[in-house]
């Protein structure tokens, strides 16, 4: 049994990948203003990850997966969280000062460039669970114990 | 027997707990006097605030990252913890072959 799914399936999955990931961008970078946001969008792109990986085959996802890359991806996201929340520190833990006073992404409630840090935040919780859902994908599929 | 005994007594249970999470006649904590209900339902606050205090119009989000944002960060280390878990448990082991 080869490791990919035949010529049919990996047609299909090289048209819906890309619009699975810009859907997945989409929930994220507007997860302030539409429902979704940072977990969903994440795993939408996640789920674009583990088509990839059941319609290639395990040897060709791990030619692109780099382990060290996603580990750093998943801390950085869950730093720049943490650091994000601390920013209005000396009112409160997650004080929103971007948006209170008016330094960046303080536009009109409703477009896209506004609500403080919701959107930096948003993408932050996205990079992570995106990172996070498909190291976790790759070590199931990668150490398996039974043999062919 | 047994087993009609046992859900009447769930039924009675959930009876009990629908009358003391009623808003009219329910449990009153918090502070008391007049104001009980805002302080305990603090929906109505999240949709009127939530846009001018946080700025997105998805009150969701508003609660999840601003009101909750506690919440969040021990979401974030769950989703941590589970994959690094994960990826502990499933690695080749010392005395495995090949």
């Amino acid at each position: 049994m080869s490791e990919d799914m035949g010529l049919i399936v990996k047609t299909m999955a090289r048209a819906t990948i890309p619009l699975i990931g810009i859907f997945g961008t989409y929930v994220i970078s507007h997860g302030h203003l539409t429902p979704g946001g940072g977990f969903q969008g994440g795993a939408t792109i996640a789920g674009a990850g583990v088509l990839f990986l059941i319609a290639f085959g395990l040897s060709e996802a791990k030619k692109r997966y780099g382990h060290h890359v996603y580990s750093a991806l998943e801390s950085l996201g869950g730093l720049v969280f943490l650091g994000v929340a601390m920013l209005g520190m000396s009112v409160a833990f997650f004080y929103n000062t971007l948006w209170r006073k008016g330094i960046v992404f303080a536009g009109k409630p409703g477009t896209l460039l506004s609500a403080g840090y919701l959107p930096i935040m948003n993408l932050a919780v996205g990079l992570k669970v995106f990172a996070g859902l498909v190291s976790a994908m790759m070590a199931i599929a990668a150490y398996r114990r039974w043999k062919e | 027997m047994k087993k009609a005994l046992g859900a009447l007594s769930l039924l009675f249970i959930l009876g009990i707990l629908l009358i003391v999470a009623h808003p009219d006649y329910g449990l009153k904590f918090g502070f008391g006097g007049k104001d009980w209900q805002t302080y305990r339902y603090t929906d109505e606050y999240y949709i009127e605030h939530g846009i001018e205090e946080v700025g997105g119009t998805n009150i969701v989000t508003d609660i999840v990252f601003d009101y909750r944002g506690y919440d969040t960060i021990g979401e974030a280390t769950v989703l941590f913890t589970a994959i690094a878990g994960a990826v502990a448990l499933l690695r080749r082991w010392r005395d495995d072959d090949e």
